[in-house]
């Protein structure tokens, strides 16, 4: 059986550098795993090691992407290879044109379960698990809190608003993941030691069609600090807190 | 050419660190383990899981080899990340030590002990009421009964984690507490057997690890408790004396970079006279010396574990980071206190406890004069004129 969990890298938002003009400068930032995607990838992991699977990793981005520490990063949790598709023009694609550029490589890893985050930490569109489900022509089920399996099929939990949802599925699917499905690991000293061994495959991307062009990415205005104050021990402040954050959110 | 840059394998060691103090060790724990007097075992394992404790652990025993500026990186990180005294370093030192002077059916059961409770598998009973320092004082003797057994007598004093460990190394002289006697063994105990009462001493600081007296009134062991040679037990344990310091070094630097980074953080929200503290000059003044020593006292602790790991002598240099890191550690936490002020004289604040356990680390290990007798006569050979 093979694994295969979409991760998206992305730049290290602690070391992004905001200019006056309120653009963004990324010339500092590291790349990293995208927040929710190491939940993803330790879900893969515990799948893969559940069912004796092969755990591969892929991601698809700028050559930006391949950084030897994120990348052993990546290998270091119970992951066997990871993939990197590369090409210039892949900054900033839509969900779609992401979708795009993974479907080849997904399908000629023969994935039985392609697991997708909860979105991406940077515009978490939740919009590349389905699109890469279409590019496939496969099933696709989101929201997913626990996976198990039942003979050949896949049986997935879904967390939704009220309830609890159980859907079994025959595979190969995509399944995209919620957080909650499972706290990342805390990487071993043998596993970040072992991470270097472990195979990159490096593939040149295709060029793909873009649905939508970002024209501009900029910070949000500076909003000037309301400096007003509450006292929870005074009666009726808490109500006039309630308030004012409805008010300025208005 | 000396070379710090930090490899991906250490860094990535550093975050996954930084996110097991997060999740394992958050304040009111740390809070419970001081009162205790020991860390939880789930703690304890799951730090052994995660692989740090076997880094000092020799690799025919499942350990993983590392390096001395490597551990020393982890060893600041850990420490600086608590805000507080771990003693998880000492748990894979004393397996270290062990592995040099025990037979490797004794060393199999201590790692068997280890990896099943991450806790240390054995204290050591060295000091005694008037022998601290002055090694050569040590009354303690083991007497050779001729049936293939020996008996010990003595009182030891503290002893680190003599509570949890389930085996007690004892340094005593052979036969003879003279003082001119030399010939001093080290022995294997059970400090639950017959003759042996431990008596908790309690510490100003760094309460996280256990302290006690230890009374040895005729306590009967095989002669087979013999850990390495007969007569050669102090010279076994100063084998690693050198790594020890660099370690405990280690230590004292995560203390102050942590009352550093409280300190300055404080300082740069902390309002004072319509302004915040970071304002004042007098304030930006003590930060400035601060930043100056910790950066001076990491230079001086990377170069001696970098020349440990080239195989050069650190007999001078371990004893010139131990005692300058030490005392200089005391004194970055002292300013930190200072900086934060009442708060930070309260038990709401970190930086008393890691001024008060800083404090504690100019004696552990050796004192700071001890340091300098140690590193005076090295500095006199080197600058000698033929």
């Amino acid at each position: 059986m093979n694994i295969v969990t979409v991760a998206k890298i992305v730049c290290d938002d602690q070391d992004i550098q905001i200019a006056s003009d309120r653009t963004l400068d990324y010339s500092k930032a590291r790349p990293t795993v995208s927040t929710y995607d190491l939940n993803a990838i330790e879900a893969g992991s515990l799948v893969a090691a559940e069912k004796g699977a092969t755990h591969i990793v892929v991601s698809a981005g700028t050559p930006s992407i391949d950084d030897t520490k994120n990348n052993k990063n990546i290998l270091a949790r119970g992951v066997d290879s990871l993939t990197l598709i590369m090409n210039d023009d892949y900054a900033d694609l839509d969900a779609k044109a992401t979708a795009e550029a993974l479907a080849p490589t997904v399908k000629d890893l023969a994935a039985d379960v392609v697991i997708c985050g909860d979105g991406s930490a940077d515009i978490y569109a939740q919009q590349v698990d389905v699109q890469l489900a279409e590019a496939l022509g496969l099933p696709v089920v989101t929201a997913v809190s626990k996976i198990s399996f039942e003979g050949s099929a896949l049986v997935a939990e879904r967390i939704l608003e009220a309830e609890k949802e159980v859907v079994e599925i025959a595979l190969p699917a995509v399944v995209s993941v919620v957080p909650d499905i499972a706290l990342p690991r805390i990487c071993g000293m043998r596993d970040i030691m072992q991470a270097g061994k472990k195979p990159v495959t490096k593939i040149d991307g295709a060029t793909v069609v873009r649905g939508a062009e970002v024209m501009e990415t900029l910070a949000p205005e500076p909003a000037p600090r309301k400096k007003m104050l509450f006292d929870a021990g005074t009666d009726g402040d808490i109500d006039k807190f309630v308030a004012a954050v409805a008010e300025a959110i208005r | 050419m000396i070379d710090f840059s930090i490899t991906d394998e250490q860094e990535l060691m550093l975050e996954n660190l930084r996110e097991f103090v997060a999740r394992e060790c958050p304040e009111e724990k740390i809070k419970k383990w001081y009162n205790q007097r020991y860390i939880d075992e789930d703690v304890r394992k799951a730090y052994l899981d995660a692989g740090f404790g076997y880094m000092f652990v020799p690799e025919e025993y499942g350990g993983v080899s590392s390096d001395a500026v490597t551990l020393a990186l982890v060893v600041t990180e850990l420490i600086k990340s608590a805000k507080a005294t771990m003693p998880f370093m000492s748990y894979g030192l004393a397996m270290f030590d062990m592995s040099e002077f025990a037979s490797p059916e004794l060393m199999a059961v201590a790692m068997k002990y280890y990896e099943e409770t991450g806790e240390q598998a054995y204290s050591l009973a060295l000091s005694e009421p008037c022998a601290g320092s002055d090694n050569q004082g040590m009354t303690t003797t083991a007497h050779w009964n001729g049936d293939g057994t020996v008996t010990l007598n003595g009182t030891k004093t503290m002893v680190s984690l003599a509570e949890t460990a389930p085996f007690m190394l004892v340094i005593a002289k052979d036969e003879d507490p003279a003082r001119e006697n030399k010939n001093m063994s080290m022995w294997i105990i059970d400090p639950k057997q017959e003759g042996v009462t431990l008596a908790p001493l309690h510490k100003i600081g760094q309460q996280i690890t256990n302290f006690s007296e230890v009374y040895l009134d005729n306590v009967v062991i095989p002669e087979t408790a013999l850990l390495g040679e007969r007569g050669k037990g102090f010279l076994q344990l100063m084998k690693n004396f050198e790594l020890e310091r660099i370690m405990l070094a280690s230590h004292s630097l995560g203390l102050a970079k942590a009352a550093l980074e409280e300190a300055a953080a404080y300082a740069g929200q902390r309002m004072a006279f319509g302004k915040t503290l970071g304002s004042f000059q007098l304030i930006q003044q003590k930060l400035t010396d601060m930043e100056i020593a910790v950066q001076t006292m990491e230079s001086l602790l990377l170069k001696t574990a970098w020349e440990f790991d080239q195989g050069m002598s650190v007999r001078l240099d371990s004893a010139l980071a131990k005692r300058y890191i030490s005392m200089q550690s005391t004194w970055v936490c002292s300013e930190a206190l200072q900086i934060m002020g009442g708060i930070g004289y309260t038990t709401e604040s970190c930086v008393g406890r890691l001024w008060i356990d800083a404090r504690g680390s100019q004696f552990g290990g050796g004192t700071d004069e001890i340091m300098v007798h140690i590193a005076g006569r090295q500095i006199i050979k080197k600058y000698a004129r033929n």
